[in-house]
């Protein structure tokens, strides 16, 4: 007998037409999508994309220049400040959206981005003083940076050798996401995580496709650090991740749509993915693995040769101004570590144990190490993940 | 096979309609082919010829009637279970393969296929037979157009087809060549005794070639015969006028019975002449036309007698001489005909001394010469002949 | 080339001037990047990414550890290939042969409608349909449970066949619309059964537009990556893959330069061999492959 046809049934016209909408808004998921199409490359000029974006210019238009460029991760921002931001100072936001760090960084070494404000994540930011491709910030151009109402562990990375190169931005966790009807045991660990995806989730889970969690994470499977370069701890990471491939449903960082269409249970996941994810779909779960794991923070920062320097520093001063800055969260769901701005949002926000886990699990996280995202023996690990 | 009286039939059509949407290409067609005789369709391009053959060839289905071939019904059954072949009018040979792989596909169709060796041997035999000796591996594309024919002719004889199918098979080539072909193609029946059905809209191939002729218009055969039945005997003007060059002087029948006819010219004058169909007089005061062909017109020096040998005679004026060779081609003026063509022999003009434009001249003809026709250009439709059998 | 234009009559010197734009822009956008690549190929990859100048060969005899790469898109080109040749060719023969006057430029914009969007998008699309909750759960309702196909080789494959397909058919409708219906009438005059006038005279005839799109889908496969990402989930890998790997995320730019080289090899190789393969027939026929 045919089944009934329910909520669940063949993706409906308006249903897809949604996802569409979600992928063309570079919002499929938070960092990966174009990282795994590798058209990150391909700058996605969102001013000319947002038709209101293109509104008319601002009343003292042309002292900082008409227009700043801005590369940054898919649905990691508000179009409506920018909308601001242009009646404000005249300025168009262009905006192009990358896939990884890794890629981020590729472009900015190839040169001739014409960025003027990007958003690297913590470890990487040493390496891009260290090649000469960060701009040190004039904290007197950044007057709502004000040190003390920051989480100082939040700061710290910006600051190398002494020199501020980055304001914060957003902070995050990579946990995992589950589906609570699919995997009926109660996943806490890294090491059930990944025992579950080889035994009763086989075929149903998915891994980033990005060395520093996903190899992270298999590290933390034999209580490794999750940065470790050790050839031997890698080691023990390549045989798990080799043993767990063929179970797995997808290695893939655009894990949203497999985890909506019941595809995948469970998937490594960063925060605002998983609070969207259970936002819409309650039986969906945020975790972090008990062992440990990733604590990120991403910041504004302004590449060397920036070619409107000005506009940059406008710019990043408008957007982490609390009350603009209080919206932007309200669009992606990523926590800032600003008080400032925190004391704006509302309880349902501060009190979400996605946004906000518990300190336990908190203590155990660790920041991405600058060395792995230069370490070849970790990129050519992942590489042969994929490959076998 | 089935006999008749005058031996065994190929192909018939028995009523026979063939619709293109509006158009009828071929209308309620009856036709006869004998074994073994060289059969032209004849006519103007448009009036059906190629789709009688693509009838016969079963590329075509009829709307009505029946097609039989070798006394069966042919209905429904597809090009390659009939045992007919064709050459198409632009040779249509396989640009893939060499001049002997042309030639010998047909062999190599067969159930039970023939051996490489005996389909070898009959490759060459027909190479021999179309004298193309030694192009075997030739490339079709570099043959010349009188040789590709012969490749088309050789591929579509291989494997002894009752009937062979030409689509104006000599309309690509060169005037000189055409002839030469002719002359060809009718030996190449005799040799190989197999039926030919000819396609062509050039009446002096038709002529020239074949034992019948069927004459078409519209779909329809006007008139059916051999070359001196539709040259000598033409049953209307249609026939008169697509069959050789006639003087047509028109006019109104004003006496008629089964042998011939008097026709009143609008210039009041009388002209009396056969009537080839013998059986049934013409309509009297229906539009008639005298038809003479001008190389059975006399033409002399005007001296005042008359001559003896011809029973209408006027004077005329030279308009215009075309010296075709073998005859000269005389344009003059008469007064109450209009203008005439007259065709002198050479020995004519030999005894003549030849006319010039300008000069006056005494022209003239029997009555016997002369043809008293329907003009069915002025009335309708010809009136359908009844299809004799082939004598 | 332009370099004729010596000899010294103004039609060449002429001629040489109209070739020059196309001259230059060859080489600036062929020749000139794979100069580079293959200079990249034999250095190093510096610390922290990228290129530093060296001259070695360890880029090339480290190939072996993308071997997986190689094999899976030395298996998965060719079979798309041969899966879109399998679709298109009826496909094409129904539109070039088969489909009324009426019909046939609406069919024919039916086959080009899917180049109107961008082929992610496109492809993107898939995956919902070969998803959970697409060609999955219709067949579940059917009674065929548990069938899996995002993710898998068959939905590369899919995609693959999908997104060449129009590739495929249009270049082999031309070839069949070209020939000379005559022909086929001739074949079946000369006792050949449909069946056989069509392995006698359409197939080979139609050869040029059967190896120009199997040319193009596969030269264009050779490179896929985008196709494999999406649909293959990261699990079925490319060279593609591996090259945007080596770039954008290790930025081994030496290892990814001798990676393309090995591939712009391997694909110079196939295509010649097939080429000889075909060409042997083509030979016969004095038809051109372009
Ligand atoms: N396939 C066809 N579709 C429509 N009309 C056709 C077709 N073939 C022939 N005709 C029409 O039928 C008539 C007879 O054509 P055809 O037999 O080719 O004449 P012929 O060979 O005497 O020149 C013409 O009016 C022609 O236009
Ligand atoms: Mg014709």
């Amino acid at each position: 007998m045919p089944k009934k046809i329910d909520d669940n049934a063949p993706i409906s016209a308006k249903k897809f037409m949604d996802e569409l909408r979600r992928y063309e808004r570079g919002s499929v998921s938070r960092r990966h999508f174009l990282g795994v199409t590798g058209l990150g490359m391909a700058t996605s000029v969102m001013a000319g994309a947002v038709p209101m974006l293109a509104g008319s210019r601002g009343a003292n238009a042309g002292s900082i220049g008409d227009r700043v460029s801005m590369a940054t991760w898919p649905n990691y921002f508000d179009t409506a400040n920018f909308e601001t931001f242009k009646k404000d100072t005249g300025a168009d936001v262009q905006v192009s959206v990358f896939g990884s760090n890794e890629e981020m960084l590729a472009k900015l070494q190839a040169g001739g981005t014409g960025w003027d404000v990007f958003v690297p994540t913590n470890y990487t930011i040493s390496t891009y003083v260290e090649l000469d491709l960060i701009e040190p910030l004039d904290l007197s151009r950044l007057p709502n940076f004000v040190e003390k109402h920051y989480i100082k562990r939040f700061i710290d990375p910006g600051t190398v050798n002494g020199k501020v190169y980055a304001v914060p931005k957003n902070w995050g966790t990579t946990g995992f996401v589950l589906n609570r009807k699919k995997v009926k045991s109660n996943p806490t660990t890294w090491k059930e995580f990944w025992d579950l995806s080889r035994t009763s989730a086989t075929g149903r889970v998915m891994v980033h496709d990005y060395q520093l969690t996903t190899i992270g994470n298999a590290l933390k499977y034999f209580g490794h650090s999750f940065n470790s370069v050790d050839p031997k701890e890698l080691a023990d990471a390549e045989k798990l991740l080799l043993d767990v491939k063929p179970h797995l449903f997808a290695i893939n960082s655009d894990y949203q749509p497999g985890m909506r269409s019941g595809d995948a249970w469970m998937s490594i996941a960063w925060t605002g993915d998983g609070l969207q994810l259970h936002r819409d779909i309650p039986e969906i779960d945020y975790v972090l693995g008990k062992e440990g794991g990733e604590l990120w923070s991403d910041f504004y920062a302004i590449p060397k040769g920036a070619p409107h320097l000005d506009a940059a520093y406008a710019f990043i001063n408008f957007l982490i101004d609390p009350e603009i800055n209080a919206k932007e969260v309200h669009a992606h769901g990523y926590p800032v570590p600003d008080a400032r701005t925190t004391a704006l949002l509302p309880k349902e926000m501060t009190q979400d144990p996605i946004m906000y886990p518990a300190k336990d699990l908190l203590d155990a996280l660790e920041f991405g190490a600058a060395v792995t995202l230069t370490d070849p023996l970790r990129a050519e690990i992942m590489a042969r993940f994929k490959a076998a | 096979m089935v006999e008749t009286i005058n031996g065994t039939v190929d192909v018939e059509f028995h009523g026979v309609t063939k619709r293109y949407g509006d158009i009828l290409a071929v209308d309620d067609m009856d036709l006869e082919v004998s074994s073994g005789s060289f059969v032209s369709l004849l006519g103007p391009s448009g009036c059906g010829k190629t789709t009688s053959l693509r009838l016969i060839a079963g590329f075509e289905q009829p709307n009505a009637g029946d097609v039989r071939i070798g006394g069966a019904s042919v209905v429904g059954v597809p090009p390659h279970k009939r045992p007919v072949n064709m050459v198409f009018q632009n040779y249509s040979l396989f640009p893939h393969f060499t001049v002997a792989e042309n030639i010998g596909f047909g062999l190599r169709q067969l159930k039970p296929r023939p051996s490489k060796t005996e389909i070898t041997a009959r490759v060459g035999e027909m190479l021999e037979l179309v004298r193309l000796q030694g192009f075997e591996k030739r490339r079709t594309w570099e043959l010349s157009g009188g040789q590709q024919q012969r490749v088309a002719l050789a591929r579509a004889l291989i494997n002894r087809p009752t009937v062979l199918l030409l689509d104006e098979p000599l309309a690509a080539l060169d005037r000189k060549l055409r002839q030469d072909m002719q002359i060809e193609l009718q030996t190449l029946q005799r040799d190989v005794g197999i039926t030919f059905v000819l396609v062509t809209h050039d009446q002096e191939e038709a002529l020239s070639m074949s034992d019948t002729i069927y004459l078409m218009d519209e779909g329809r055969i006007i008139q059916m015969g051999g070359a001196r039945d539709l040259y000598d005997e033409p049953i209307n003007r249609y026939v008169a006028d697509f069959v050789g060059k006639s003087n047509f002087f028109d006019g109104e029948i004003a006496e008629a019975d089964t042998s011939g006819a008097v026709i009143r010219l609008a210039s009041g004058r009388v002209l009396r002449g056969r009537n080839p169909r013998g059986v049934e007089s013409l309509n009297r005061n229906a539009a008639g036309v005298i038809a003479i062909r001008p190389e059975l017109i006399h033409i002399e020096k005007a001296n005042g007698s008359a001559s003896l040998t011809t029973d209408v005679e006027t004077t005329a004026r030279i308009k215009n001489r075309i010296f075709l060779g073998d005859q000269t081609e005389y344009l003059v003026e008469a007064e109450g005909f209009g203008n005439i063509l007259v065709l002198a022999s050479k020995h004519a003009e030999s005894v003549s001394g030849g006319f010039s434009p300008g000069d006056f001249v005494n022209v003239g003809w029997k009555e016997s010469s002369a043809l008293a026709l329907e003009d069915t250009s002025k009335g309708g439709r010809p009136t359908a002949v009844p299809v004799p059998k082939i004598g | 080339m332009a370099s004729t234009g010596n000899t010294g009559g103004p039609n060449n010197r002429v001629t040489a001037m109209l070739l020059l734009p196309t001259t230059l822009w060859f080489f600036l956008l062929l020749v000139m990047p794979l100069v580079v690549i293959a200079v990249y190929s034999l250095g190093e990859r510096a610390p922290a990414g990228g290129y530093q100048p060296a001259l070695t060969l360890a880029q090339y005899g480290n190939l072996l550890a993308r071997l997986k790469a190689f094999t899976n898109t030395l298996t998965l080109a060719p079979l798309g290939t041969v899966l879109c040749l399998l679709i298109a060719y009826p496909l094409a023969y129904y539109l070039a042969v088969k489909a009324g006057r009426g019909a046939k430029p609406f069919l024919l914009t039916l086959v080009i409608i899917p180049f109107w969007t961008s082929f992610l998008i496109r492809t993107y699309a898939w995956i919902y349909i070969l998803g959970g909750r697409g060609i999955p759960r219709l067949l579940e309702m059917i009674g065929i449970e548990d069938v899996r196909l995002i993710y898998t080789p068959t939905a590369v494959l899919i995609g693959i066949v999908y997104g060449y397909l129009p590739l495929m058919v249009l270049p082999i409708y031309v070839s069949l619309e070209k020939l000379d219906k005559s022909l086929l009438e001739a074949a079946s005059d000369l006792g050949a059964s449909p069946i056989r006038t069509f392995f006698q005279v359409t197939l080979p005839l139609s050869a040029p537009g059967l190896v120009t799109g199997s040319l193009l889908v596969f030269i264009l496969l050779m490179g896929e990556y985008l196709i494999p990402a999406l649909l293959g989930g990261g699990k079925v890998f490319f060279v593609g893959n591996a090259l945007v790997d080596l770039f954008l995320q290790s930025r081994n730019w030496p290892f990814g330069s001798a990676v393309a080289i090995a591939l712009v090899g391997i694909m110079l190789a196939a295509v010649a061999l097939y080429l000889t393969l075909v060409g042997r027939d083509r030979d016969r026929q004095n038809v051109s492959v372009l």
